[in-house]
């Protein structure tokens, strides 16, 4: 039996040599296919944190791919609207330009009805332009949610331009911007947010009194031109109005006057009025009364008793040569206070009563009516613009931040899994001096044996 | 005469000497040879009245150099080796199917996911749809055919183990006939040295199959034990191994080593007990990695496909239909048993589940524990009623048929979700992109109440999602419908919530809001941002509602909503976009343990088969030395013949005239 713990088998001592060399070889062969293929971690084995911090990496990258594209898509729509909005600003301003030109007293009303139809073509143009559409069909200004064309009218019930939508805007978050702006609050009205209120006069017949008497009476011969308007309607600020479930919109409101008497010791004349309203819940206050009213002087009254809404009516009543005194208001005359649904109404309303106005008086209670809504609606119109254009600049910061984080997470995914090129060189012609050295040493002690020595 | 004698004797035992060592040198590459050396031992010596005189030398026997401890730890340690080094390469295998980067599945989920923004972004476009149902199309083949090779690597892992077990079972009966041919080579005297090196090499190929342990007998035979104490071979006789499907689980797919003892029904061999070897390392491979490789693939495809089938549900398609399932995925499975038990499990949160196989251990026929395997977390049940109330990791068990004490029933809930997932959507139309409901703000609203996002969620369940009711503009007065938010300014700002039915409900009273913050009710959840002001509202209203006409179909609120689905929480606190990166994890740190301990197995049986060849092994180098130590001494023997001729003939010689 053999004690020395210093022998080694001979066949035991190649095949140790033959594992350690097959060992290097596959450890250079992996170094080399690190180096092809530039990653340190080409098999989730080799390190399995990394592998897995470089393919979340990579999820998130593709994910900020997909917002941007996505981002680009509402970007252009959100173009689209403000450029819309801008073109929708420009006819309205046009429109209130000939609303200007209609106030004069000098037109006549063929002149007049020149200017309604260039209002016409403009409204109709802006009803375009609310209504149009973005590449993929989708509205432009259709708010959280829409019909094909939002804008629909004129219609003929009441009221005359719905929106036919939910209102309401949706927000931005930190990768995305909406991609359809509210057109409720661009074009549409509401009694209690804007106070849009329209003051249509309709004229009585009882518009003369005759010299000697003290009551008003039908004239003789056509109507007199009479100087009758209100001046634009105000608001309370934060009155509630009702609605009338039916339609939606608030209530309307009619002024009448009544009783117009020639006061002959002061050479004055008096007028009652009474206010109703459409609203079931109003309670018609008791008549209230105009006076004096000076004959040939612009007389302003106050009217009281339109609860939200304060106006002044301007009334000349003038005395011809005759003595017969043409009244202001007259015995008949009805102020009509409806609210307006939308910007669009506003401008068919100015439509409808430049043309049909019989003076010249009435024409300018329309433009003056429709250009005091028309600034309502600018204002709005250009708040929602501008809330586009923060839009885009929203959108601008977003792909900022967007390309930051891509660097970033590139960064994280090559720190992850690429190999540091240096270094894999550098361990690679570690490994291949290593096994050039045991290639030699194998060769060499292979060739040394006491059978060489013997005989 | 004596001398010639002597010198005869010497030169034959030179003789065997050089030939003893000629045959070392023949041999120097046999694989399990001994070195063998020869023993010499001189004659006794004759008793004269001068002395005893020497007579010479003889040979003892041919010594058989080899130390049973170090022959016996090599080949255990080569049986780890063995084990460790195919559990090794198979979880190699099993990682390839787990691969990231651009082309792996999870790249292919990610991007089923993100082709939802395109169809967020244009709803009415056809071809965005189209893009969405074709990736998740091709994102279900994907899953079935890493399920199919997982299905391959298995049958190959079966197939493996058949033939080494059949290889085993013929190492068996070699070593049996060694065994016997040996006992009767004992009664000669002499070790029969060649014969035990045959069987020293046949026990250190069987350990590479399955570890077995040596006692040696009386009679020179080895009986060799298998997991410890069943007796593989013993004496002249060997009995089978076989493979079969676990006994206790039948079905199930879980393999288990069998001990067929004849006469006897085979008895199951538990596979800890079974310690190194090829068959063990498979064993251990095909039962616990393949499994958990199978359910990470499977809980993967459940968790994704029940979480977009729910929300596709909530939701309207282009024709205004509620949605129908996304992905085909089982309802149920079947617990395997060998008892009187029937049960099932069933899905029911799929965003906790754990990618495990679970064993029901019943206590009595009807109460016992839920064991979930994976990390042996148990969860106790009284009773059949009470166990269907338990919702354990986002499954329900189902007891149809009471089991007897001890019994064990298994269940893979996820093992086949994979290989059966299939897409079940194809029209462009059918993908429900839009949301059940709408929101509209007040026109009076005077506050900046933005809508940040409306989406349908079902939660809680029962009752689900509940929807507004329509507006009803024919009665008096006329029910407008939906459910209304109401807002106080405050502060501290509050909402009030009224379903405007006919008669109209206060559903919630004073609730405070924080802008951002989801507000969940009836099913829907609503979130809002900016600062109201007193009196501003919101009305969520039924999308199908006559009122709204078709603007459902330009509405991409569900679709929001799956895509949302990527940051849901499902895989153990990973979200649906990094789940497949966790399950690479997984697997790959499993892959990396287990090739660290198959180097360090296989450092191990390096050095020991080393220190076995230093005392067992030839040396060339020593050989020769001992080739040219016994030629001399053959010269010398020869030359004494020589002489004692010489001395012969002086004797003749001299005596003859």
């Amino acid at each position: 039996m053999n004690n020395n713990i210093y022998r080694v088998g001979t066949a035991n001592m190649y095949e140790n040599t033959l594992r350690n060399l097959g060992t290097r070889q596959t450890n250079l062969s992996n170094l080399q296919e690190n180096l092809t293929s530039g990653k340190r971690v080409v098999r989730a084995s080799d390190d399995p944190v990394s592998a897995a911090q470089a393919e979340r990496a990579l999820n998130r990258l593709a994910r900020i791919q997909t917002e941007q594209r996505a981002l680009e898509t509402q970007r252009n729509a959100i173009a689209q609207a403000e450029s819309s909005l801008g073109d929708a600003v420009g006819l309205v301003q046009e429109a209130r330009q000939l609303l200007v030109s209609a106030g004069n007293a000098a037109l006549s009303s063929s002149e007049r009805a020149t200017i309604s139809n260039q209002l016409q073509s403009l409204r109709d143009q802006l009803t375009a332009v609310a209504n149009r559409t973005d590449t993929n069909g989708l509205p432009l200004l259709g708010a959280l949610g829409s019909a094909q064309s939002p804008f629909l009218g004129p219609l003929g019930s009441t009221p005359d331009y719905l929106f036919a939508g939910q209102p309401g805007q949706a927000a931005s978050n930190g990768v995305a911007i909406p991609n359809t702006l509210d057109g409720d609050a661009a074009f549409m009205f509401d009694a209690t947010r804007d106070g849009s209120f329209h003051a249509a006069i309709t004229q009585g017949t009882g518009t003369v009194i005759a010299p000697g008497a003290t009551t008003a009476s039908v004239p003789a011969g056509a109507q007199p031109n009479r100087a009758l308007t209100t001046s634009p309607i105000t608001v309370t600020p934060g009155f509630v109005f009702n609605e009338d479930p039916a339609t939606g919109q608030a209530y309307s409101y009619s002024v009448s006057f009544s009783n117009v008497t020639l006061n002959p010791a002061t050479n004055t004349l008096s007028a009652t009025y009474n206010i109703t309203s459409t609203d079931p819940a109003f309670v018609p206050p008791a008549a209230q009364t105009l006076t004096p009213i000076k004959i040939g002087e612009k007389n302003e009254f106050s009217i009281n008793g339109v609860p939200g809404m304060a106006f002044k009516i301007t009334a000349t009543p003038t005395k011809a040569v005759d003595g017969t005194i043409t009244l202001s208001p007259a015995d008949g005359d009805t102020i009509g206070i409806a609210p307006n649904a939308s910007l669009f109404s506003v401008i068919d309303k100015a439509v409808n009563e430049l043309r049909a106005a019989p003076n010249s008086s009435l024409a300018s209670q329309a433009a003056g009516q429709a250009l005091a809504n028309v600034d309502k609606g600018l204002e709005r119109m250009g708040n929602i613009r501008s809330f586009a254009g923060e839009l885009l600049n929203r959108a601008d910061r977003i792909t900022g931040d967007q390309s930051k984080r891509s660097i970033q997470l590139e960064a994280d995914r090559s720190r992850a899994e690429d190999l540091d090129m240096i270094k894999g060189i550098s361990d690679f012609q570690n490994q291949q001096v290593g096994y050039e050295a045991a290639l030699k040493s194998y060769s060499m002690v292979q060739k040394l044996s006491l059978f060489n020595f013997i005989g | 005469m004596s001398l010639l004698n002597v010198g005869a004797r010497a030169l034959l035992a030179n003789q065997v000497a050089l030939q003893t060592a000629g045959h070392n040198i023949a041999n120097v590459n046999t694989t399990g040879y001994s070195r063998q050396t020869v023993v010499l031992q001189t004659v006794q010596g004759q008793f004269t009245g001068g002395g005893y005189i020497g007579q010479g030398v003889d040979v003892q026997t041919i010594l058989r150099n080899q130390n049973e401890l170090l022959t016996r730890q090599a080949a255990q340690a080569g049986s780890v080796q063995a084990s460790d080094s195919v559990r090794a390469e198979r979880l190699r295998q099993l990682q390839e199917i787990f691969s990231g980067g651009t082309e792996g599945l999870g790249a292919s989920i990610n991007d089923m996911m993100n082709a939802l923004s395109d169809v967020v972004n244009s709803p009415t476009d056809i071809t965005a749809r189209n893009v969405v149902l074709t990736r998740m199309d091709e994102t279900a083949a994907r899953m079935r055919s890493s399920a199919e090779r997982l299905n391959e690597i298995q049958y190959t892992v079966t197939e493996q183990l058949q033939s080494s077990i059949t290889a085993v079972n013929s190492l068996a009966t070699q070593i049996a006939a060694v065994n016997e041919q040996i006992a009767r080579a004992k009664g000669n005297g002499q070790s029969p040295n060649d014969l035990l090196d045959q069987r020293d090499q046949l026990i250190r190929d069987l350990n590479q199959y399955v570890q077995v342990t040596q006692i040696p007998a009386d009679d020179g035979t080895v009986g060799l034990f298998v997991a410890g104490s069943q007796p593989l071979v013993l004496g002249n006789a060997a009995t089978e191994l076989s493979i079969g499907d676990a006994s206790a689980f039948p079905g199930s797919g879980q393999l288990k080593l069998f001990f067929n003892r004849p006469g006897v029904p085979p008895s199951e061999l538990d596979e800890n007990m079974l310690g190194g070897g090829s068959v063990s390392g498979l064993l251990r491979f095909n039962n616990t990695d393949l499994a958990e490789g199978r359910n990470l693939l499977g809980r993967l495809a459940m968790g994704i496909g029940m979480n977009m089938n729910a929300q596709q549900q909530l939701g309207l398609t282009l024709d205004g239909q509620v949605g129908k399932p996304l992905f085909s995925l089982p309802a149920s499975m079947p617990g395997s048993t060998n008892g009187a038990g029937v049960g099932n499990v069933t899905f029911t949160d799929a965003t906790q589940f754990a990618a495990s196989d679970y064993e029901i251990r019943f206590t009595t026929g009807t109460a016992g524990q839920v064991v979930r395997l994976s990390d042996g977390q148990a969860t106790a049940f009284t009773s059949a009623a009470n166990l269907a109330t338990l919702e354990i990791d986002g499954l329900q068990f189902n007891l149809t048929t009471a089991g007897v004490p001890g019994e064990r029933m298994l269940f893979k809930p996820f093992s086949t979700a994979a290989a059966n997932i299939e897409s079940l959507v194809y029209s462009p139309r059918d993908l429900a992109a839009a949301n059940p409901i709408n929101a509209a703000m007040g026109t009076a609203n005077g506050g900046t109440l933005q809508l940040g996002s409306l989406k349908a969620t079902g939660e809680p369940n029962p009752p689900g999602l509940v929807l507004p009711p329509n507006a009803n503009p024919a009665l008096v007065p006329p029910a407008l419908g939906g459910v209304q938010l109401t807002f106080n300014a405050g502060p501290p700002t509050t909402y009030d919530v009224l379903n405007r039915a006919s008669p109209a409900t206060t559903l919630l009273t004073a609730q405070p809001y924080v802008p951002g913050a989801p507000i969940s009710i009836n099913g829907w959840e609503i979130t809002l941002r900016g600062s109201p002001n007193t009196g501003d509202t919101v009305v969520i209203g039924n999308a199908l509602d006559p009122q709204y006409g078709d603007a459902y179909t330009r509405n991409a609120g569900n679709a929001t909503a799956l895509l949302g689905l990527r940051d849901v929480k499902m895989f153990d606190e990973s979200t649906l976009s990094d789940g497949y990166a966790s399950a690479i994890a997984q697997v790959g740190t499993r892959t990396q343990s287990a090739l660290f301990s198959a180097k360090l197995s296989d450092t191990l049986a390096s050095n020991l088969e080393r220190d076995r060849t230093a005392v067992s092994g030839v040396n060339l180098d020593e050989e020769a030395a001992r080739l040219i130590q016994y030629q001399q001494a053959y010269q010398a023997s020869a030359k004494m013949i020589q002489i004692a001729q010489n001395i012969f003939d002086s004797l003749i010689q001299g005596l003859g005239r």
